[in-house]
């Protein structure tokens, strides 16, 4: 697929940075524009891998933003997109839209500018392209807290109902003992770039060899036209590089005993692949379509292994809607499994968060309520015999 | 966050100056320059050593009420200006005031806005009334004064006063509607309450003070001398710690990512962060807790042995967790600023400073819920700043909005009583703190330890850290 990327806010900008930089280093292509989105100066300066010209400021003349942030606000996030919204499509316009297949925006819904923003610039989208439009959003972990959780349960309701599909990642999945602040963000974004790079990027192998049962992009756009949020499962094998060689070839007797390991392999992988991490943990049976993409040496992709492994998944999912397909990768050492479940319905984790951000809400709306009496009372003695200076 | 900063009176003067040292000294840039001290009383300036000749600004030149120092036109000057004064129909008297300034003397130190527990007699003599008359008559050189200040270079702007002093109050109070009046930005104050062994006009005019400065400004932090002096000390000699302690923490708040040679944070704290936080006005509060860290598990080995998953899962790894989390638990136990219920606090903003390689991420992020539960907000923001090498990691918390402090009712307690009782002006010249009814100081005495969040006691006072320069 060839995708034209928008990162807003300092998650989604840096996923998208971390998803140019895994393509470059494995030799694919699926970003051909990246533009990232941020209402802070100093956080649009991170990415390594995206032009100068392709960075844009919003809200700079904001009041309350001014450059240096939202401060978690997802209506100021949201305010300052709206009144910047000439310049983002400025910057888009430079995009040949006919050369991409799909846009996608990637954004972190815990925090002010990726919440507020991104839906008011996929609205914008939408209403310019035809073409479809995928959200990827970060979803906060439960002890970022409820103000985060509240950005997050609203702006959801925004994607969901505006992208062509939605696919979620969970952060909370995605802790680890041990890591520091910088680790912990650093090891999430190369994870979650993998699987995106690996999924989305099948089919667009320009100079090797092409199989018959190689994924197309209109493939993976089909598993996902059916709307909603989407998961997505990875698992990868070293690949043993001398049974590729050229020996190997020549014994007949061999190949065909390593034709039935490979399968099971690969079988095996898929397993994994379904039933390890997935970005967001749901429920595998109420999927709606569902996808299986092998990245890595053609060689060692077997037929038999891919239709036992497809024929697995469709028994998981619960659905007959499963494609399987190769990405060869020759040069590769190692063999990649993605599993796209597309329409998931039932994820624990999204019901945590809008309850979180429902006891979240009524708590603002408890302060809210308060405040002003509160301060009014703590400056004031009981019987106000104490007059102001001026 | 950039910040202009604009002391006033004695007690402002000191603690923005102060600051500016610290910026030096610890590499962050938050005024950029943006620093103006007024006073009504030039000796203010006199212990000044960063704020330069054209940053400090003296009021009421020319307002026959102020006392000016000054050899030999002593007595008759003053006779003069007591008897004009008498014929003003304020309530202030400034006359007894200025009538024994000139032998009586009784500061010699001199300084009006509490490095001495005294009031001076010089400048307003510690009226508040006064102090806000000479601000109106001089509004058009504060204005002049105030040109300097780059309002498109920072973000906000913040006023500080000594509340119990005549010019930090009175002054201040006008000083306060003028920057709001001329500011698009926000503008914040911070005041110092003063001890109940100070005398009793000051507890007065800081009540009033309160009053006046907190719906004017876009939030105000208080700092309690009461809460940061122990019986044993003299009021006079917590000054310099107490000011340490405020102007380290309000560097750790303002000058999160102002650091010129920082690394890239994560999770950088930006000024919308700090101004979305103070956002909801009224009182803000601020703890503060430090660890040292542990160089060994930070060495290249250990580095090396966690990159390779070789390290001892159960030991580094755990302890870090933890420790970040302890230490933002403790800043919120810690004494802060103006002790206070914390479960009333509004929004919460957190930021922990030191080497990235310490600050654990789940630590971190049980730390800011721990934030949320015990403060029973779900407001609460947080950041990280970076100090690759530090040999210290420090969470400083705000507490924005406290609604319940009993140290403020308290102190509105006495002022009512010390208005109620007659003339506030005959104690301003005398009142000492054997004057004070005993029973009123038991009756605080009561207060103080019926308050169970006033950890003042469990605490002890800790000075530890105020000597040291701040920052590492």
């Amino acid at each position: 697929m060839k995708l034209a990327t928008i990162g807003v806010g300092n998650a989604g900008s840096k996923l998208i940075d971390q998803m140019i930089e895994f393509e470059f280093e494995t030799g694919r292509n699926l970003c051909r524009h990246a533009l990232v989105i941020n209402t802070a100066r100093t956080d649009l300066a991170k990415p390594r891998n995206i032009d100068g010209d392709r960075r844009v400021l919003i809200g700079d003349t904001h009041r309350k933003a001014r450059g240096h942030g939202v401060g978690g606000d997802a209506e100021i996030g949201a305010e300052v997109a709206k009144t910047d919204i000439d310049e983002i499509r400025r910057v888009f316009d430079d995009v040949e839209i006919h050369e991409v297949d799909a846009v996608l925006v990637a954004a972190g819904l815990g925090g002010g500018t990726g919440s507020g923003a991104a839906p008011v610039v996929i609205d914008e989208l939408q209403k310019m392209y035809e073409e479809p439009i995928y959200g990827l959003g970060i979803l906060p972990g439960t002890y970022e807290g409820g103000r985060p959780a509240l950005n997050a349960a609203r702006s959801l309701q925004s994607f969901v109902n505006k992208v062509d599909n939605f696919i979620a990642f969970d952060n909370d999945a995605w802790r680890s003992r041990g890591q520091t602040i910088e680790q912990g963000y650093e090891e999430m974004n190369e994870e979650l770039a993998t699987r995106i790079v690996t999924l989305l990027a099948a089919g667009e192998v320009d100079e090797s060899e092409v199989g018959e049962n190689a994924m197309d992009s209109s493939d993976i756009m089909r598993t996902l036209e059916v709307g909603g949020v989407s998961s997505i499962g990875y698992a990868s094998t070293e690949v043993d590089v001398e049974k590729q060689g050229l020996l190997a070839k020549f014994n007949d007797a061999e190949e065909s005993e390593s034709e039935s390991t490979d399968a099971a392999k690969i079988k095996g992988l898929v397993r994994r692949a379904t039933n390890s991490r997935l970005t967001v943990p749901c429920d595998v049976s109420s999927a709606d379509r569902a996808l299986i993409v092998f990245a890595g040496p053609p060689d060692v992709i077997s037929r038999k292994g891919v239709e036992s492994a497809r024929e697995w998944l469709e028994q998981e999912a619960d659905t007959v809607d499963v494609l399987a397909g190769d990405d060869p990768r020759p040069d590769s050492s190692n063999l990649a499994a993605v599993v796209l479940l597309s329409n998931v319905t039932d994820t624990p984790r999204i019901d945590e968060i809008q309850n979180q951000a429902v006891d979240a809400q009524n708590k603002i709306q408890e302060q809210d309520a308060v405040r002003e009496e509160e301060i009014q009372s703590l400056i004031t003695d009981d019987d106000n015999d104490l007059d102001p200076i001026v | 966050m950039k910040l202009a900063l604009i002391g006033v009176g004695g007690a402002g003067t000191r603690i923005v100056d102060r600051f500016v040292r610290a910026e030096r000294d610890t590499g962050r840039s938050v005024t950029n320059g943006n620093v103006l001290a007024f006073t009504t009383d030039p000796r203010a300036f006199d212990r000044t050593t960063a704020l330069s000749a054209d940053r400090q600004v003296v009021l009421g030149d020319a307002h026959p009420d102020v006392t000016r120092r000054g050899a030999g036109e002593g007595n008759a000057a003053a006779g003069e200006r007591s008897r004009h004064s008498r014929a003003e129909p304020t309530e202030a008297g400034e006359g007894s005031a200025t009538e024994t300034a000139p032998e009586g003397a009784p500061v010699t130190d001199g300084d009006s806005d509490g490095l001495t527990d005294a009031i001076t007699n010089y400048g307003v003599g510690g009226d508040p009334e006064l102090g806000a008359r000479v601000a109106q008559a001089d509004r058009p050189e504060i204005r002049r004064a105030l040109d300097p200040i780059e309002e498109t270079d920072v973000a906000a702007t913040m006023l500080v006063a000594g509340l119990g002093g005549g010019t930090g109050c009175g002054v201040g109070s006008v000083l306060l509607e003028e920057l709001q009046s001329i500011y698009e930005t926000s503008v914040y104050a911070l005041g110092v309450l003063p001890a109940t062994a100070e005398p009793d006009r000051r507890t007065l005019t800081a009540a009033r003070g309160v009053r006046t400065f907190v719906p004017l400004a876009d939030s105000m932090f208080l700092v309690d001398n009461e809460a940061w002096c122990s019986d044993a000390d003299r009021v006079v000699d917590r000054y310099e710690p107490i000011n340490a302690m405020t102007v380290e923490r309000l560097l750790s708040v303002f000058g999160a990512g102002e650091r010129d040679c920082g690394s890239v944070s994560e999770m950088r704290v930006d000024s919308a962060d700090i101004q979305r936080t103070l956002d909801v006005g009224g009182v803000a509060t601020i703890g503060r807790e430090t660890v040292r860290v542990e160089p060994e598990s930070r060495g290249l080995i250990a580095r090396i042995l966690r990159l390779i998953g070789r390290s001892p899962e159960t030991d580094s790894t755990a302890v870090d967790a933890s420790m970040v989390k302890h230490l933002i638990s403790r800043a919120l136990q810690s004494k802060l600023t103006l002790p206070c219920d914390i479960t009333s606090a509004d929004r919460v903003f957190v930021i922990l400073t030191g080497p990235p390689d310490t600050i654990s991420r789940k630590g971190f992020e049980t730390g800011r819920y721990l934030l949320e539960e015990e403060t029973e907000t779900v407001e609460v923001l947080a950041g990280d700043e970076p100090i690759p090498g530090a040999p210290e990691l420090t969470a400083t918390v705000v507490l924005s909005n406290v609604t319940t402090v009993p140290r403020i009712e308290r102190l509105q307690r006495r002022a009512v009583a010390i208005q109620t009782d007659g003339d506030p002006n005959d104690k301003a010249t005398s009142a000492t703190d054997t004057e004070r009814p005993a029973a009123t100081k038991s009756t605080d005495e009561r207060f103080d330890r019926s308050n169970p969040d006033d950890d003042a006691a469990s605490h002890g006072f800790d000075f530890g850290d105020t000597g040291r320069d701040l920052g590492e």
